[in-house]
C-alpha cells in the first residue's frame, strides 16, 4: 500500500516476465519481459504473421502462455477469476461477427455482463454507462440500428464502446483498424488515445499504420521472427533502419521526421533532375516515383520538406544546410547531375535570397538549350527568368507531359 | 425503449391469446366434433360424465396440453443449440439425440421380439428412446470436455448419428416386414400416445429444463458474440458447454422418448420468434420461443389429426409442410441475416 506521502511514478498496469506465447508445441514469440503503464496507448507492430495476434490473445487470457507469467495490476492473470478479469480487462477481436438481431444498443450493452446481476437486467446506471460508451465513440445516432446493418466503421466503434462499457482498465485491440476507411481509421484512433487521456484506459492495440503509430502511441512495441525486436517511445524507436528492417523494406522507406512511408523507385532507365523546395517537389516526387524515374533533385535546404520526401523516395538529393546561402561546391555538383539527366523538371518553388542559385542552375540549363518542364504559371515564370521564360515548356499535365 | 418494451408486451400478449384458442380448437375439433361453446362448457365445469366429456378429458385435453409441452421444449431445444453454434440451420437432432433413440427402438422393436419380449409396452418404448438419446449425449458430453471448438463437436454429433442411423439401417435390413412396418410408424412421430400419466411426466421432467434454460439467458446472449468474447466478459466456457449439452439433448430426447423425432420445430420455431419479435435478445426470446413452439407443434398436431380424418398423417410431415415456407418467407421480408 502506498502511503500519502510517497510519491509514485506511472502506474504498472501490466507486466510480462519471461513470457512465450504460441500454440501446443510451437511457440511463436518467445522471451517477453515488459510492463504496460496505465493510460498508456501501446502499440504492436510486426508484419503479417509475426505473433502479435498471438501476444494480445495471450494478455487477455484467451490463450495460455507456453512459459512465463503475465500479471495485471501485481497479480497472476491466471489467479483472476473470469468475473475479476472482466471487470479490468476488454477486448475487441479481429473477424467477422455476426450477433443475429441486435441493435447497437443491445451490442454495447453486452459489455455491461461483469457489471449486472444473475439474469442480467440492466439498471438505471448500466444504461447510463452504455449511451455515454455510445457517445464517447460518436455512435449514438446508430444506437437503434441492427448491428448487421452497420457499415464496417461504424461496427468497430459499436465493438469498441463495448468494450469500453465494460468499464476496464485495459482494453485490448487486434488491428481495429484493418477494415476501415482512411475517416474511420483517423477517428478511431482518435477516440483510443482519448480512452487512455481522459479515462486513463490501457489501450493495447495491434495495427499496421506505422504513421498511426508515430503519431499516437506512447509505446510501440516491433515483433518480428518470433522477439520483440524493440520497444519504447515510438519516437526513439522507429527509424529508418528499424522499420526497414521489421518490415523486410527494400522497396520503401519510412522517414521519421514525416511519419510516412514512400516507394524507392527501383531499377530506371531514365533519370530526372528537379528543382525544387518549399514542399513544391514532393508531388513531383511521387509521381517520378510511380513513373519509374531515377531521381535527383536540388539545390534544397536540409529543413525543407522537400528534402525528407525526397530521401524517403530513395532521391540523391543535393542539399544545402539550414537557413545558409548554397556553397559553390554545391551548386557545382547541381550543374553537373542536371547536364547528365534525361528531364529537366521546375517543381515552381518559392524564391528567396537562400535558394537564388536555383534560378541561375535553371538559366544556364536554358542557356544550354536544355528543355525544361515547368509547372509556373506563365507571368510568374517570366518575373524570375524575363525573356528565357519563353523557352520553358509550360506543364498543365505532369503526368503525361513526363511520359513524352 | 419504452415504445419497444410496449411492443414486446403486446406482442406476448397476442400470443398467450392465440395459444389459448389454439387449445381450445384442438380439444373441440376431431373426429368427434365437439361444438366450441359446449368445449368451453366441458372445460371450465370439468365436466366428465358424458362422452363428449370423457373424449375431452381423457383423450384431448392430455394430448393437447402434452402437444403444446413438447412443441415448447423441442423449440428451446433448437434455440439453445443455434445460439451455442451460432448457426442458424442447427435443431436439437444435430448431435445425434435423434438417431440415438431411434437406434434403442429399433433395438426393442425389430431385435426385441426375438429375444423373447412378447408385445412391447408402450412406456417401454419411451423408456428405450430416452435411454438411447442419453446415451448419445453422455458421448458427447465425454468428447465436448476434450475438444475447443465447438465446430468439431457439431462435426462429432453429425458423426455419431450416422453411425446410429448405420446401425439401425442394419436392423431394418434384418427384421420381419410387420415389425418394420409399426417401427417406421413410430419414426414418424405423432403425439396420440399421450394420456395424463405421460402427461405429467413430461411436465415434471421438463419443466426444470426450461426455467434452467431461463435462467442461461444472460450466458446465451454473451455467446452471440462468440465464444471468445463471450470467455472475455466472464462466461465460463467449459461449464457453459456442458450445461448447453445436457439441457437440449434432455429436451430432445424427452420429445423423443413419448412422441418419436419430431422433425422442424427445434429448428424453425427459433427464427419465427427471432424474426416476429426482432430481436435475438435471448430473455425474450427464451419464452417467446416456448410460446411458439407450443402453438406451431399443436397447431400441425391439430392439422395431422383431422386432414384425412380418421386416417392420421406423420406428425413430421405436417410440421416441414407448414414451417419451411414460413420460415422462407421470413427470411426473405427481411434484409437483416440471422
Amino acid at each position: 500500500m502506498t502511503g500519502p506521502n510517497v510519491v509514485t511514478g506511472p502506474i504498472k498496469v501490466m507486466e510480462t516476465r519471461g513470457l512465450a506465447v504460441g500454440y501446443g508445441t510451437r511457440t511463436v514469440v518467445a522471451d517477453i519481459n515488459q510492463e504496460m503503464l496505465k493510460g498508456q496507448l501501446v502499440c504492436l507492430l510486426g508484419p503479417n504473421g509475426s505473433g502479435k495476434t498471438t501476444i494480445l490473445r495471450s494478455l487477455a487470457r484467451l490463450l495460455a502462455p507456453l512459459q512465463g507469467a503475465i500479471y495485471l495490476d501485481n497479480r497472476l492473470l491466471n489467479d483472476l477469476t473470469s468475473h475479476e478479469l472482466a471487470r479490468s480487462l476488454a477486448v475487441v477481436l479481429t473477424g467477422h461477427m455476426s450477433p443475429g438481431l441486435v441493435t447497437a444498443f443491445d451490442f454495447v450493452a453486452m459489455g455491461r455482463y461483469p457489471h449486472t446481476g444473475f439474469l442480467g437486467r440492466l439498471s438505471e446506471h448500466d444504461i447510463e454507462k452504455i449511451r455515454e460508451s455510445l457517445h464517447l465513440v460518436n455512435a449514438t445516432t446508430i444506437a437503434d440500428r441492427y448491428f448487421n446493418e452497420l457499415s464496417d466503421g461504424e461496427k468497430q466503434k459499436v465493438l469498441v464502446a463495448r468494450a469500453l462499457a465494460q468499464e476496464p482498465e485495459v482494453i485490448i485491440l487486434d488491428e481495429p483498424t484493418v477494415h476501415l476507411d482512411l475517416k474511420h481509421r483517423l477517428e478511431l484512433m482518435a477516440i483510443l488515445s482519448d480512452f487512455c487521456r481522459k479515462k486513463d484506459i490501457t489501450v493495447i492495440i495491434s495495427l499496421h499504420d506505422v504513421d498511426l503509430a508515430l503519431k499516437l502511441a506512447e509505446t510501440v512495441v516491433l515483433v518480428k521472427d518470433g522477439a520483440i525486436m524493440a520497444w519504447g517511445p515510438p519516437d526513439r524507436i522507429l527509424n529508418e533502419e528499424t522499420v526497414a528492417r521489421l518490415y523486410d523494406l527494400d522497396c520503401a522507406r519510412f522517414d521519421r521526421k514525416l511519419g510516412t512511408i514512400e516507394l524507392i523507385s527501383g531499377s530506371h532507365d531514365k533519370t530526372a533532375f528537379v528543382v525544387a523546395g518549399g514542399g513544391t517537389g514532393t508531388p513531383v516526387y511521387r509521381l517520378l516515383a510511380k513513373g519509374g524515374f531515377g531521381i535527383v533533385t536540388g539545390v534544397i535546404h536540409e529543413n525543407d520538406i522537400d528534402f525528407y520526401i525526397s530521401r524517403s523516395v530513395g532521391a540523391t538529393v543535393i542539399g544545402a544546410k539550414p537557413f545558409q546561402d548554397v556553397r559553390d561546391r554545391t551548386r557545382l555538383a547541381a550543374m553537373a547531375a542536371l547536364e547528365k539527366a534525361d528531364l529537366v523538371i521546375d517543381a515552381g518553388f518559392p524564391v528567396g535570397p537562400a535558394n537564388r542559385c536555383n534560378v541561375e542552375l535553371l538559366l544556364n540549363a536554358l542557356g544550354q538549350g536544355r528543355r525544361i518542364l515547368t509547372l509556373r504559371e506563365r507571368e510568374d515564370a517570366v518575373d524570375l527568368f524575363g525573356p528565357a521564360a519563353e523557352k520553358l515548356v509550360y506543364c498543365k499535365d505532369l503526368q503525361k507531359d513526363i511520359t513524352v | 425503449m419504452i415504445v419497444k418494451t410496449k411492443r414486446y408486451q403486446g406482442l406476448f400478449i397476442l400470443f398467450l391469446v392465440i395459444l389459448f384458442i389454439t387449445l381450445v380448437l384442438n380439444v373441440s375439433i376431431g373426429s368427434v366434433r365437439i361444438p366450441f361453446l359446449e368445449t368451453c362448457r366441458i372445460l371450465a365445469g370439468h365436466l366428465t360424465d358424458s362422452v363428449q366429456g370423457a373424449i375431452i378429458w381423457k383423450i384431448r385435453l392430455p394430448r393437447v396440453l402434452s402437444t403444446l409441452f413438447c412443441g415448447g421444449y423441442l423449440a428451446v431445444g433448437g434455440l439453445l443449440l443455434q445460439v451455442f453454434f451460432r448457426n442458424p440451420i442447427v435443431g436439437p437432432f444435430i448431435l445425434g439425440i435423434s438417431s440415438g433413440a431411434t437406434l434403442m427402438v429399433a433395438l426393442v422393436m425389430l431385435a426385441g421380439l426375438s429375444i423373447g419380449i412378447i408385445g412391447i409396452h408402450p412406456f417401454f418404448l419411451s423408456l428405450a428412446a430416452f435411454s438411447g438419446a442419453l446415451a448419445v449425449m453422455v458421448v458427447i458430453l465425454l468428447v465436448a470436455s476434450r475438444v475447443k471448438n465447438v465446430i468439431t463437436l457439431l462435426i462429432i454429433g453429425l458423426m455419431t448419428g450416422y453411425v446410429c442411423h448405420a446401425v439401425t439401417s442394419i436392423l431394418i435390413a434384418f427384421a420381419e416386414k410387420e415389425k418394420v412396418k409399426g417401427f417406421v410408424l413410430w419414426q414418424m412421430g405423432s403425439f396420440s400416445g399421450f394420456s395424463w400419466q405421460e402427461f405429467y411426466l413430461v411436465v415434471l421432467l421438463g419443466m426444470p429444463l426450461l426455467i434452467g434454460t431461463y435462467l442461461m439467458s444472460k450466458q446465451l446472449n454473451a455467446f452471440l458474440l462468440g465464444e471468445d468474447y463471450a470467455k472475455s466478459m466472464g462466461v465460463n466456457i467449459k461449464v457453459f458447454r456442458f450445461l448447453i449439452v445436457i439441457f437440449s439433448s434432455a429436451l430432445a430426447g424427452l420429445v423423443t422418448a413419448f412422441a418419436g423425432p419430431v422433425a422442424f420445430i427445434g429448428l424453425a420455431v427459433p427464427h419465427m420468434a427471432r424474426l416476429t419479435f426482432g430481436t435475438s435478445d435471448n430473455k425474450l426470446l427464451v419464452p417467446a420461443v416456448i410460446l411458439f413452439g407450443a402453438i406451431v407443434t399443436a397447431l400441425c398436431d391439430l392439422v395431422a389429426r383431422t386432414m384425412f380424418s380418421p386416417v392420421e398423417l406423420p406428425i413430421s410431415a405436417i410440421t416441414s409442410f407448414i414451417g419451411a415456407p414460413i420460415v422462407i418467407g421470413l427470411l426473405l421480408k427481411r434484409r437483416v441475416a440471422i
